[in-house]
């Protein structure tokens, strides 16, 4: 899926890719590769600039942690994030119930 | 195609440097990006080693999977655009109330009395110092929305305010000036006039009138700098 398709519903995806917890950049891309069966191809680049504009938003905060040596940014939900997150959902179901119904298996017009 | 061990994080800092040379902003929001990323592909390098490749393979492989490095620069734009304009603003919106503050004090002790007197009905100002006073408060009033602006549009409001963070952070900044610099002539005015002006805190207010001109010199440059350099095919930030 490019990342075009993806345009709209990225933010959606990245708070629900926290939603279990606190989780730095690079984590975020391999729960985004593995919830998809890795059928999104989106350049892990582009996921950094993604996570800092939803913490500016407020639905993310993130913390400096050091680990094995390595320091990463790790980014958690917060209670707006959580809001944002439940909207999300909702209208991506009433979005997709609609779609789905348009393009589902075709049924013939009943005939009078 | 294999490769040698200290060759991946040579590619890893050449595509880190690219990165780095294409990022306009606060040298440390810059720093901090740059560190992000590199911890990131570090990470990317590791799971392509645990897959089998070679550290040089490896390392191509994370900065492959991160992609061109103008394109995530070029995501980065809108939040060194933010961090450069929020720079600018944060400390007017956190001073100005203070410098307000001393200069209502010290219209308030203008040595006429210690009644309430505005700066405008000072001993010796230009008779013309009225009406300037007015269009400065209003450059003042225009600065303050400015600037409340660019905080909301760059935070909370973050996607959902049409934002040109580095465009409101510079009206913000230069709205100061104005009144600041009829300020700053009064005081002169009103110093050398015979009733001369209380030390404290007319003094006060005159040096912090003084920093807020110079800081906001060096904002209004740094914002039109940053969007200058940061604007691809003429879209600003």
């Amino acid at each position: 899926m490019s990342a075009q398709a993806l345009k709209g519903h990225l933010d959606g995806m990245l708070l629900a890719a926290l939603e279990d917890g606190p989780r730095h950049g690079y984590a975020v891309m391999e729960v985004l590769r593995a919830g998809s069966g890795g059928r999104f191809d989106l350049p892990t680049g582009t996921i950094y600039p993604a996570l800092r504009r939803l913490e500016r938003a407020g639905h993310v905060r993130a913390r400096w942690s050091e680990e094995g040596g390595r320091r990463r940014r790790v980014y958690e939900l917060t209670a707006s994030g959580r809001r944002a997150l439940s909207d999300e959902r909702h209208a991506w179901q009433e979005f997709s119930a609609a779609v789905t119904t348009l393009l589902g298996p075709h049924r013939r017009p009943a005939t009078p | 195609m294999t490769g040698g061990s200290g060759a991946g994080p040579e590619v890893i800092a050449a595509y880190l440097d690219e990165i780095a040379a294409r990022l306009n902003g606060p040298a440390r929001a810059r720093r901090d990006i740059i560190a992000e990323l590199r911890a990131g592909l570090a990470d990317a390098s590791d799971a392509h080693r645990s897959a089998g490749l070679s550290p040089l393979q490896a390392a191509r492989a994370a900065v492959g999977e991160f992609g061109d490095a103008a394109r995530v620069a070029e995501g980065f734009r809108a939040e060194l655009a933010a961090a450069q304009a929020r720079r600018v603003v944060l400390p007017l919106v956190t001073a100005g109330p203070l410098i307000g503050l001393l200069w209502v004090a010290t219209a308030m002790t203008g040595g006429i009395g210690g009644r309430p007197v505005p700066p405008w009905h000072w001993d010796g100002p230009p008779a013309g110092a009225r009406p300037v006073v007015h269009l400065a408060v209003i450059a003042l009033a225009t600065a303050i929305a400015g600037a409340l602006f660019t905080v909301a549009a760059t935070g909370r409001f973050t996607g959902r305010l049409p934002g040109r963070p580095l465009v409101t952070a510079a009206i913000a900044a230069g709205g100061t000036a104005p009144i600041d610099l009829t300020l700053l002539v009064l005081f002169a005015v009103q110093a050398a006039a015979p009733a001369g002006i209380a030390a404290f805190p007319a003094g006060a207010a005159a040096a912090a009138s003084l920093a807020r001109l110079a800081f906001t010199g060096r904002a209004v440059r740094g914002c039109l700098a940053v969007r200058a350099v940061s604007r691809p095919g003429r879209s600003s930030p």
